[in-house]
């Protein structure tokens, strides 16, 4: 797997190796230049709305006013990025806020991480969707939490925009720390805003497992910028990504002449894995993501579907050349990726919370863009990412509207046919639009992204298996995703609310009959008691505009896409002219196409007849194309053959959820899946408790320590404390010795002054006579 | 002579303050005699501003530390007279108040206010001292007025007991540090803080000049309160008003490091930034010690005041660490710079240690009598909030707890040791700031939490709102101070400038002549 990463790297970095310092052009010079200052409201805005938000709640404002603070805030920060994106002249340049750490040492240079900011084609793509979702999430939000309008109203929205805040710091910052900065600051909104119902004790400890699980990753991310400092001696993106140093190791990869690499230099990649992983919830450490779903909806569709969850994502891309330097850190993500996408899958098909089912959607979808990255395609796990973004964040809202509409009901088994209940329009449509998506039904926009990733991975050789995998994965999430669908939006009209009506208090008369709807009772109940709350203009408005934005993404990739394959589709031009670009294997592609297309088209015609633009096979350098003629795909083209194969599987999952879900359902709790799980055994059982991971760690990792921390627990109390102790007491007594010369006779103070500068140059002296002192 | 007067315009414009408020403080109109600290108070603020603008001095030692220093000085000298209010004649006035006539002869308010500005005056003229009778008398000029003020600031006797301690105490002191003027003036024949360093520089440190520079060195730690002349504090402050202590914790130990780093400044902090071997030792005992003592000491008090007087020993010994670090490389950054932590330290404990004291003062335990004890504190944060959060971001800021303003100035201090290679002071550094933690958390767990043994001492709100005035203004600058502490810094790093002599083994002659080329300026007129 190892050496066949090399052999694919070698032709192509061989031939960019004498490109290179034109090819890193942009990224290659130290000295960049500064930005224009009103890029810093992009960040500022956010800050200002999250305080407002928290003075709101000092002052207890019992308004929307938060709300629309923040919708405001983020709208205006989405069009300075739209017009930063628009002034954008391919050229990256930095804008200063101020001078943040500077610390010079003599062994290993200055520290120089200022509050400043990163302006390239990756920072402005990132920020371009987060700002957007940001926007339409809060102004979802902004109905879907009213019923808490107060102080939690105004608590939400100050996480709120000091999430945005963070994610924008994590973002544009232009070295690790500011990275940090944000990493953190998103950690700590995300802690905050999944425990926003703190009166609950699930919501509790999703947050205290989420913070936890995180430290894990951030442990790991804290260590890789640290070496990173200790090895190329800066932390600013400018400097790394053009420091010498890291170039030639790029070009030692490129040969596979991994040995002419410091091992140093190779645990970096290893060490920012490990804090992506955290972050991006791959195994091991996906575990909290699902759980993060006991916080409100609009905070599981903004932060852990589409904006913070995607962090890992743009780490990797941000930082690719560290990666491509070292000998497993591709191919440990790759496969990584790959398990979490099967895993994940695999439970989600099990569960029956549609939000949770959504959740782990969420981590198999991350498993696919850590497969991107790993199998040399950042441009297909960043585009997966955007699309990824859009159709996750209306699958969320959606399910938030059902359960804002049904007092807190998720369980698929106990909603039916929504489709068919007035005022569910939209959200059926957005629902569908966000479920072929997903599912990836052909010329949807996560059909095209995922198979750039599918593709790839058949590509690049020695990935052949895990190509399968993904394949295979890609099947299992039609199915799970159209169960959902199937389910809940088409067939017999049938539905019991929640158990939250409670909490509904505008809709107290028809919610407080809930308890009359017990599970086990058949037949329709909807018109008797409960009225559901159907979603109101906010929600829809946002609902509609991201099913036409999941829609249009699709036409990021054929417009300047499949019409003209020489040229590149969007993501890929800004994927390829940021600093995850310059040691793919792409990069001279990019370069071509971004300064000199008639040339590229005058190399290009001669291959092979694909009818696409991803990567490699169409306009890539010769190497890449020979390697894609070595391993056939059913003796075609992979990336032609991926649509096939990938419209055909995505297709026979759905028609096996249409079979199994809908086909002859009458009822909401039972249908054809039943008898056929059971000839499975337990294993659905299994899938269901999420294959015991859970218990797992509890049992492998969780107990021992705590055995483990007991024992130092009272190896502290008797031993540490006591020398603790001892300390302690030491200046007591110390005290309790001087006090005395404390007696506030005057004489004595006078004898003390007078003796003590006697003594202490006598002493001075005495050193002096004996030649200690000069 | 007219060159000089040009440097000392701030000390004219409050000598002529101080002329006025001794008259107005008497005056039968009783506006007029509230006006008094109005005036004083005008006056420091056009002080400090003219400070603030001063030109650097050109051919002294430091020719840019006047600038800070002043306007340092003037700034936390307008927040010490604002605390100061209502420290005399309270029962003069309110004898007025029922009738009786005003007699003059029993108003203390103008010499109070007075001597206040005499005070400060001294102080500002220590900064701009370029010799060492200047620095003499202007150290005089500091002190001599504290010792009456501490007299007169309240009705007790145990203010006349400290008093008198304070008096023959800080004789003995002046004494000391005076002889050692001598010796120096004799090693160098001179007095000029200038010639004397060229005279270091190219003779070397002669056994007479090395006496004198530890005995002026160690005579100025009774300024300072640092070991071994530190006996006092506790005694002085205890037996002085609130308001007064506050003054006696950052007027007198502003003198006194002025001195300091004139007097080590004439020695020179050599290549690699150390002072002569002699020295260096000397000042990282008293240190070492001066920390020890005063935090150890400080853990068994159960009054504030002298809880406060033995952190204020404490935080010389701190500060002595930057005075050893040195003002390294020529051009150094603030954190490699010892000196301008000093200069920044000595603001920042200006700021916070007026907090507490003016908590004392604003609170009463019967008529008249201030809060000392520790109890009177408790809950202080619930009964008194703004009070309660004065003591408890005081304290903290004391400690060092970051973000708050005493950690950036303990930070200089650890950053620029640390650079100047003084490891091992600055692990005693930290032990101490460690041992320091345990009353400084003791004050913040008071004021914080209430729960105690017995009932809380009743305590009411003194009916002066100055005091409270300048509680909230330490509270507010440990934490609103953070936002400019950069600039704050920076105007440090260039106030602790030092043109050093340059050092040739030719003769003086030729060194003369080369120091002249550098400094535009010529010593020999």
């Amino acid at each position: 797997m190892i050496t066949s990463l090399t052999s694919i790297l070698e032709p192509v970095l061989s031939s960019t190796a004498m490109l290179a310092p034109d090819a890193h052009g942009h990224a290659a010079h130290t000295e960049i230049g500064s930005g224009p200052s009103w890029i810093l409201l992009i960040v500022g805005l956010p800050l200002l709305a999250s305080i407002i938000s928290g003075l709101a709640a000092a002052l207890g404002v019992k308004s929307k006013q938060p709300a629309w603070t923040t919708v405001i805030a983020c709208f205006i920060a989405f069009l300075f990025t739209v017009s930063m994106y628009i002034s954008y002249d391919g050229t990256p340049y930095t804008v200063k806020a101020f001078d943040w750490i500077q610390v010079h040492t003599d062994s290993h240079g200055s520290l120089i991480a200022n509050f400043s900011f990163y302006i390239d084609t990756l920072s402005i793509y990132w920020m371009l969707f987060v700002t957007g979702l940001a926007t339409l999430i809060a102004l979802y939000a902004s109905e879907y939490m009213s019923h808490d309008v107060g102080l939690g109203y105004c608590r939400f929205f100050a996480a709120f925009g000091l999430f945005v805040f963070s994610m924008a710091c994590l973002v544009m910052g232009d070295n690790f720390l500011m990275l940090y900065l944000g990493w953190e600051g998103v950690g700590l909104c995300s802690y905050l805003l999944i425990g926003y119902f703190y009166k609950k004790p699930e919501a509790v400890a999703a947050a205290k497992k989420a913070f936890i699980v995180n430290r894990i990753g951030d442990l790991g991310l804290a260590l890789g910028v640290y070496l990173t400092f200790v090895h190329f001696g800066t932390l600013e993106y400018a400097k790394l990504f053009s420091d010498p140093k890291l170039l030639s190791y790029v070009e030692y990869a490129s040969v596979g002449n991994f040995s002419a690499i410091p091992a140093t230099a190779q645990w970096i990649p290893l060490l920012l894995m490990v804090g992506a992983f955290g972050k991006s919830a791959q195994f091991p450490l996906y575990v909290w993501l699902p759980d993060a779903m006991e916080g409100p909806t609009p905070v599981s569709a903004l932060i852990h579907a589409a904006t913070m969850v995607t962090a890992g994502v743009y780490l990797i891309a941000r930082t690719y050349p560290l990666f491509i330097a070292s000998e497993h850190a591709l191919p440990i993500v790759a496969w990584i990726g790959t398990i979490t996408a099967l895993l994940a899958a695999t439970i989600g098909m099990a569960q029956f919370d549609i939000k949770r089912i959504m959740a782990y959607s969420t981590v198999s979808q991350l498993g696919y863009m850590f497969a991107g990255l790993g199998v040399l395609t950042p441009t297909g796990g960043v585009y997966h990412v955007l699309t990824h973004a859009f159709f996750k964040a209306l699958l969320f809202l959606c399910c938030g509207a059902v359960m804002h509409g049904f007092a807190g009901q998720l369980d698929l088994r106990k909603l039916s046919g929504l489709r068919q209940v007035k005022g569910w329009g939209i959200v059926t449509i957005g629902m569908l639009v966000g479920c072929i998506n997903l599912a990836g039904v052909p010329f949807t926009a996560g059909y095209f992204s995922k198979d750039t990733i599918l593709a790839e991975a058949f590509v690049t050789p020695g990935y052949e298996l895990l190509g399968w995998i993904l394949i295979f994965t890609a099947g299992l999430t039609a199915y799970y995703t159209f169960r959902v669908f199937f389910r809940v939006f088409m067939g017999p009209v049938e539905y019991h609310p929640g158990d939250e009506a409670h909490d509904h208090d505008h809709d107290n008369d028809a919610h407080g009959e809930q308890h009359h709807h017990d599970a086990g009772q058949n037949g329709d109940h909807h018109s008797d008691h409960f009225h559901p709350h159907a979603p109101g203009w906010a929600i829809n408005t946002v609902l509609a505009t991201l099913t036409i934005a999941s829609l249009a993404a699709s036409g990021l990739y054929i417009v300047g896409g499949s019409s003209d394959k020489h040229t590149k589709h969007y993501a890929e031009t800004m994927v390829m002219s940021s600093t995850a670009a310059f040691s793919s294997p792409y990069s001279e592609h990019a370069f071509h196409a971004a300064h000199d297309s008639h040339d590229d088209d005058a190399h290009a015609p001669d291959d092979h007849g694909s009818d696409h633009a991803a990567p490699a096979a169409g306009v890539g350098p010769r190497g890449t194309i020979e390697h894609a003629q070595t391993v056939p795909l059913f003796g075609g083209d992979p990336h032609k053959m991926m649509y096939y194969i990938s419209g055909v599987v995505g297709v026979i999952g759905i028609a096996l959820a249409w079979f199994l879900h809908l086909f002859g359902r009458t009822e909401a709790a039972t249908c054809k899946m039943d008898p056929i799980a059971r000839l499975f055994g337990p294993i659905p059982k299994w899938a269901e408790h999420k294959w015991y991971v859970d218990e797992i760690y509890w049992a492998v990792i969780v107990t021992p320590l705590r055995i483990f921390s007991h024992v130092l627990h009272w190896f502290d109390k008797l031993v540490i404390d006591g020398i603790v102790n001892l300390f302690g007491i030491l200046p007591r007594v110390g005290a309790w010795i001087v006090r005395p010369s404390q007696s506030g006779v005057l004489q004595g103070y006078a004898v003390s002054m007078a003796g003590g500068v006697a003594i202490l140059l006598l002493v001075v002296f005495v050193l002096i006579a004996q030649g200690g002192l000069s | 002579m007219n060159e000089k007067l040009a440097l000392i315009v701030p000390e004219i414009v409050l000598f002529i303050a101080t002329c006025v408020v001794m008259i107005t403080g008497q005056w039968p109109s009783r506006a007029l005699r509230e006006i008094t600290p109005w005036i004083a108070a005008i006056a420091l603020f056009i002080a400090a501003m003219i400070g603030l603008n001063t030109e650097p001095t050109p051919g002294a030692l430091l020719p840019t530390i006047a600038p800070y220093a002043k306007a340092m000085i003037g700034f936390i000298g307008l927040l010490l007279l604002v605390n100061l209010s209502g420290v005399v004649d309270r029962q003069l006035e309110r004898d007025v108040d029922e009738g009786k006539p005003f007699l003059p002869l029993r108003s203390n308010r103008g010499e109070f206010y007075a001597f206040f500005l005499f005070s400060i005056t001294g102080l500002m003229l220590t900064a701009s001292a370029d010799d060492l009778i200047w620095l003499f008398l202007a150290l005089e000029l500091t002190s001599l007025p504290t010792y009456i003020m501490v007299a007169i600031s309240t009705q007790s006797n145990k203010s006349h007991e400290a008093s008198v301690k304070y008096f023959f105490l800080g004789a003995l002191g002046a004494a000391i540090f005076l002889y050692g003027f001598a010796l120096i003036y004799g090693a160098t024949g001179s007095t000029n803080l200038a010639e004397i360093a060229q005279h270091f520089a190219t003779h070397g440190l002669s056994p007479i000049g090395t006496a004198g520079i530890l005995v002026a060195l160690l005579g100025l730690c009774f300024k300072i309160a640092a070991f071994p002349m530190h006996f006092y504090t506790p005694d002085v402050y205890q037996g002085a008003a609130a308001p007064v202590s506050a003054m006696l914790a950052f007027v007198p130990k502003c003198a006194g490091f002025l001195g300091i780093i004139a007097i080590t400044a004439a020695v020179g902090w050599r290549e690699g930034g150390h002072l002569p071997e002699t020295v260096e030792s000397t000042l990282w005992i008293v240190a070492a010690v001066t920390m020890f003592a005063g935090n150890i000491l400080a853990l068994l008090q159960s009054s504030v005041k002298r809880i406060l007087a033995y952190s204020s020993i404490a935080h010389s010994g701190y500060m002595l660490v930057g005075i050893l670090a040195g003002p390294g490389e020529a051009g150094a950054p603030f954190y490699r710079n010892g000196l301008a932590a000093v200069l920044f330290y000595l603001a920042v404990y200006g700021v916070m240690s007026v907090g507490v004291f003016a908590v004392l003062g604003a609170l009463e335990t019967r008529k008249d009598e201030e809060a000392d004890d520790i109890e009177c504190l408790r809950g202080l944060a619930k009964t008194h909030p703004v009070l309660g959060w004065t003591v408890i971001l005081c304290a903290l800021s004391m400690l060092g707890f970051p973000p708050l303003l005493g950690f950036v100035g303990k930070l200089g201090l650890f950053a620029s040791g640390v650079s100047a290679g003084q490891i091992p002071i600055v692990v005693i550094l930290g032990i101490n700031s460690a041992i320091g933690a345990v009353y400084y958390l003791r004050l913040v767990a008071v004021a914080y939490l209430d729960k105690g043994q017995g009932p809380a001492p009743i305590v009411t709100s003194s009916r002066y709102a100055g005091r409270r005035i300048a509680a909230l203004c330490s509270a507010a600058g440990v934490v609103v101070l953070l936002l400019v502490a950069q600039p704050m810094a920076s105007a440090a790093q260039r106030a602790a400038r030092i043109d050093r002599p340059v050092i040739t083994h030719d003769d003086l002659h030729d060194a003369h002549a080369e120091t002249d080329l550098h400094h535009d300026d010529d010593h020999d007129s």
